[in-house]
């Protein structure tokens, strides 16, 4: 065994070079250029150490980006959950036709990002699809369509967000559901328990690990919220978030490289703290490594 | 545990009323795509316009569609071979040998794992500008070769893959490269189908990366030309939703026939309770 040490170096470089230049050096060079003023068509950059950081708290487009990142994530992850929870439980014990409406509740997860957006991008606009349901409910749509308004434009992308993100999770669900042991019920129901007090002193609380996954996971994808943004509104209509504000003063007129860098840092900060969270909420159940 | 489902057409209606909303949307974009060039999107003409293919013809006659579909495929492809290829490799590493750089390769995994990716869309850009791979095929797919979430896969997998065929041929004086990808790579095919699947429709869907890291029509893929498609005073709608379509269609056959990997991959991932 004297090549082993030798070898298993070999089989893990791809990963290891892989790791250094597309992760390790990208995240220490955005951390150092995040202290300096680095823009694309500057001849060269000063050290200015803790002033993009201050102008970035001071940036309003900046704030209202963390504003509508927050409202995001928080007024779609409950909504999500809950309707992906409650067709987990529709869908838990076996009929005619589950696979089916599993499979369908589950396409949009696999469909492109981008084309989900551009179809409700139409659904949305002026005199379409939603717009003639507002009327029909007696509800005066938008005059330029959903989009297209500061009261509705970020809402409307949350509900699509939500639409398309349920299936995954209910899947999510479903796996934990599975993994609760028949016996339980059973018992509950030999001792005269009905089916909403097995709800809550069975499935619940037992699926609280998968739950806790599911709220963090979700969260650190949302908090990152970019493309239905960019295809939908290009950030306006007070629906800039995060990670479209990086993407907009860094990469587009001014190419700010450092000012961008920082304002990723603070969201990684912010989903970081999340990341956190999720290790000491799920360590007592099941350690990571 | 057979009582009376005095509820079920509850049960039902809910889930019938589920399945129209979810799937709605995509019957609106086949319509769409369907619908005559000139006519309006209104629901009067969603209803009664004649179905027509021509939207799909103009899109490779008429756009550069073809080249774009191509694109995502041969990116597509290269990222996958890539990431069975090395995904199986670093697992292989981290199932079977045990030393200290081999505990340092796991936790950064981890570590990338918990990384959201967006946050580095800055220093890749400039770090492709500088290694002047911008705007090649290079740039969409080098950083994705091998992918953390493929690595778990397969470790999972081959820790469930009993050694003894491997010291056997170990015993007879085998190579570890060649046992390693003439017995043990073979063991491993229902794991690699499920990573190339997951990994092929992550990088077909993928807009992002694709987005920032090229510009010119020659390397853009099938969702970012799409997403860049529209932006001028009126939407084609119909030449967008076939095209959009057409992003589409692949992902919904693959899905018709390997629904049961696609979701295992999905929940292997997530629930290890």
């Amino acid at each position: 065994m004297r090549s082993s040490k030798a070898t298993a170096f070999v089989l893990a470089l791809p990963w290891i070079v892989t790791f250094g230049i597309f992760w390790l050096f990208p995240l220490l060079y955005s951390f150092a250029i995040g202290f300096t003023d680095y823009q694309l068509l500057a001849r060269d950059y000063h050290w200015v150490g803790l002033a993009n950081y201050a102008n970035l708290f001071s940036d309003p487009a900046f704030l209202a980006a963390i504003k509508n990142t927050f409202i995001f994530v928080g007024g779609t992850i409950p909504f999500t959950t809950v309707i992906a929870l409650a067709m987990a439980l529709l869908l838990n014990r076996s009929f005619k036709g589950r696979g089916l409406f599993r499979a369908t509740y589950f396409l949009p997860s696999i469909t492109s990002m981008v084309v989900i957006a551009l179809i409700f991008t139409n659904l949305y606009s002026r005199g379409g699809y939603v717009a003639c349901l507002a009327q029909l409910i007696g509800f005066t749509p938008p005059e330029y369509g959903f989009l297209y308004d500061r009261g509705t434009a970020l809402y409307s992308i949350m509900a699509m967000d939500v639409w398309m993100s349920v299936g995954y999770y209910m899947l999510i669900f479903l796996a934990g559901l599975k993994a609760i042991p028949d016996e339980l019920y059973e018992a509950a129901e030999i001792s005269g328990a009905g089916r909403v007090r097995q709800f809550f002193s069975i499935t619940l609380p037992l699926l609280r690990p998968v739950m806790l996954f599911i709220l963090v996971i979700n969260s650190i994808k949302s908090f990152q919220v970019f493309v239905e943004i960019f295809v939908m509104t290009k950030g306006k209509f007070d629906t800039a978030t995060m990670v479209y504000f990086i993407y907009d003063s860094g990469l587009t007129t001014h190419f700010s490289f450092g000012y961008a860098s920082a304002a990723a840092y603070v969201l990684f900060v912010i989903i970081g703290l999340f990341s956190i969270l999720q290790f000491f909420l799920l360590r007592r159940r099941q350690p990571l490594w | 545990m057979v009582r009376p489902r005095r509820f079920a057409w509850v049960k039902y209606t809910a889930l019938i009323a589920g399945l129209i909303i979810m799937v709605f949307p995509l019957l609106w974009m086949f319509r769409v795509a369907l619908m005559d060039a000139g006519a309006g999107i209104s629901l009067a003409n969603i209803a009664s316009s004649q179905f027509t293919l021509d939207n799909f013809a103009d899109l490779f006659t008429q756009n550069n569609i073809g080249r774009y579909l191509f694109n995502s495929i041969a990116v597509g492809l290269a990222v996958t071979v890539g990431n069975i290829l090395f995904c199986f490799m670093v697992a292989y590493a981290l199932a079977r040998y045990r030393f200290l750089t081999n505990r340092l390769v796991f936790i950064s995994v981890v570590v990338v794992l918990m990384i959201p990716a967006h946050i580095i869309i800055i220093p890749l850009y400039v770090l492709t500008l500088k290694a002047g791979i911008y705007d090649t095929y290079w740039a969409l797919i080098l950083p994705w070769l091998v992918n953390p979430i493929g690595i778990f896969l397969v470790k999972q997998y081959l820790e469930s893959v009993p050694p003894s065929m491997e010291e056997a041929a170990r015993m007879d004086g085998a190579g570890e490269f060649r046992i390693l990808f003439t017995i043990v790579m073979p063991l491993c095919k229902p794991a690699l189908a499920v990573l190339s699947i997951q990994v092929f429709f992550t990088n077909w869907n993928s807009f992002l990366f694709p987005y920032i890291l090229t510009q010119s029509d020659n390397v853009r893929t099938l969702p970012v030309a799409l997403a860049l498609f529209q932006g001028h005073q009126a939407i084609d709608w119909q030449h967008l939703m076939a095209g959009s379509a057409i992003a589409v269609l692949p992902v919904l056959i693959l899905f018709a026939i390997v629904q049961k990997q696609i979701v295992s991959g999905i929940t292997a991932g997530a629930i290890k309770q």
